[in-house]
């Protein structure tokens, strides 16, 4: 079993790891010979949705996912307290090295990939806000609202799929041809039902479920999509 | 943020998605801080592997605007594995380690070429969010 980072953030201010975040990372390493086989040493560009603590994209740093060659993590969260978690997780678990063998981490404040360069991401990893809940809550106007950040981090409006659902039409623009996305759901989100609509929309989307898990009163699953 | 971040970063305004001028954004030398951190060791192969996927022709502009004339205009060919490099190849690979890998932007301004939009780099996070009329 690959190590799980040290987390020690203010959890006031960004989420705290919890069973989805686990999930993640038990479906990453899951997967970790299937990416190491995909992606064969090749450079690989790396973008986390919405880091929070910075948990997945520390875990993905320290064990090489997905390739031994190094590549660029990117991380990219609309919360500022989730960026400087990042920085900080990564640098308690000693991932932010200077023999340039462990990849590079850069984190970037943005709203989910509206400013990433089409098609460029190798691997792609979202533990989306999928609580639903009445609306999206609006995007506070200072760092200070803590609070507000919060529930930003964990409500996804109706079906709780306002933000995934964003997220999954963008994919397409941008995954490179070889991309991987891992996203995470729960069953209020209808997963079973949406990834079905997906494949019979564009067959040439190859979807599968890496894992599931009864979490308190949820059932979190974390799918893998991909082009065949 | 390292300049090699440069070359994914584009205009989050939706409606610049249809024009050619979205990316790379344009950046303030004159504003920009740059810092190099020397104590980034050199990794050929990333360098190799990094060189294939980046936009060449954004590179050299963004590294122009940042202050440096001297790239080529076209990318350095180079064998597709570290062992085959020659010496020269390696001074070409180093000197584009300092550039992209050990250089970043601390502080500074990037705009985007179709909507004018200007974007700021603070504590070396870029934000590329939008204010709410534009989002």
């Amino acid at each position: 079993m690959l190590p799980t980072p040290y987390v020690k953030c203010d959890y006031e201010k960004v989420y705290e790891p919890a069973e989805d975040s686990f999930l993640l990372l038990d479906s990453l390493e899951k997967d970790l010979q299937f990416l190491q086989t995909r992606f064969d040493g090749n450079l690989a560009i790396v973008c986390e949705l919405g880091p929070g603590s910075g948990i997945v994209t520390t875990f993905m740093m320290q064990n090489n996912i997905p390739s031994h060659n190094g590549a660029l993590y990117l991380a990219l969260d609309i919360n500022p307290w989730a960026l400087e978690g990042t920085l900080q997780t990564a640098t308690l678990n000693n991932c932010i090295k200077e023999n340039g063998h462990s990849g590079y981490l850069e984190p970037v404040q943005s709203d989910l990939t509206t400013g990433l360069r089409d098609k460029q991401v190798d691997l792609l990893v979202f533990n989306p806000p999928y609580v639903p809940a009445e609306e999206v809550p609006e995007i506070p106007d200072t760092k200070e609202n803590i609070d507000q950040w919060l529930d930003l981090a964990l409500l996804g409006g109706v079906d709780g799929m306002e933000i995934t659902g964003k997220v999954l039409d963008s994919l397409e623009t941008v995954l490179s041809p070889k991309g991987v996305a891992y996203i995470l759901f729960c069953a209020r989100n209808k997963p079973e039902q949406l990834v079905q609509k997906i494949m019979q929309e564009d067959p040439s989307w190859d979807i599968e479920l890496i894992e599931h898990r009864k979490a308190g009163w949820e059932v979190l699953s974390v799918y893998r999509f991909m082009h065949k | 943020m390292k300049v090699l971040t440069t070359n994914f970063l584009k205009c989050s305004v939706k409606a610049c998605d249809v024009s050619n001028d979205n990316f790379p954004l344009q950046y303030e030398g004159a504003k920009c801080q740059l810092v190099q951190n020397e104590n980034i060791e050199f990794n050929p192969e990333f360098m190799l592997n990094i060189l294939e996927r980046v936009e060449w022709d954004a590179v050299v502009r963004v590294v122009s605007e940042l202050g440096n004339a001297g790239l080529p205009t076209t990318k350095p060919e180079l064998p597709a594995d570290a062992d085959q490099l020659s010496e020269e190849d390696i001074i070409i690979l180093r000197d584009l380690h300092t550039l992209l890998i050990q250089t970043s932007i601390t502080e500074g301004e990037m705009k985007c070429r179709n909507c004018g939009h200007i974007y700021f780099i603070k504590n070396s996070i870029p934000n590329l969010l939008l204010p709410p009329h534009l989002a």
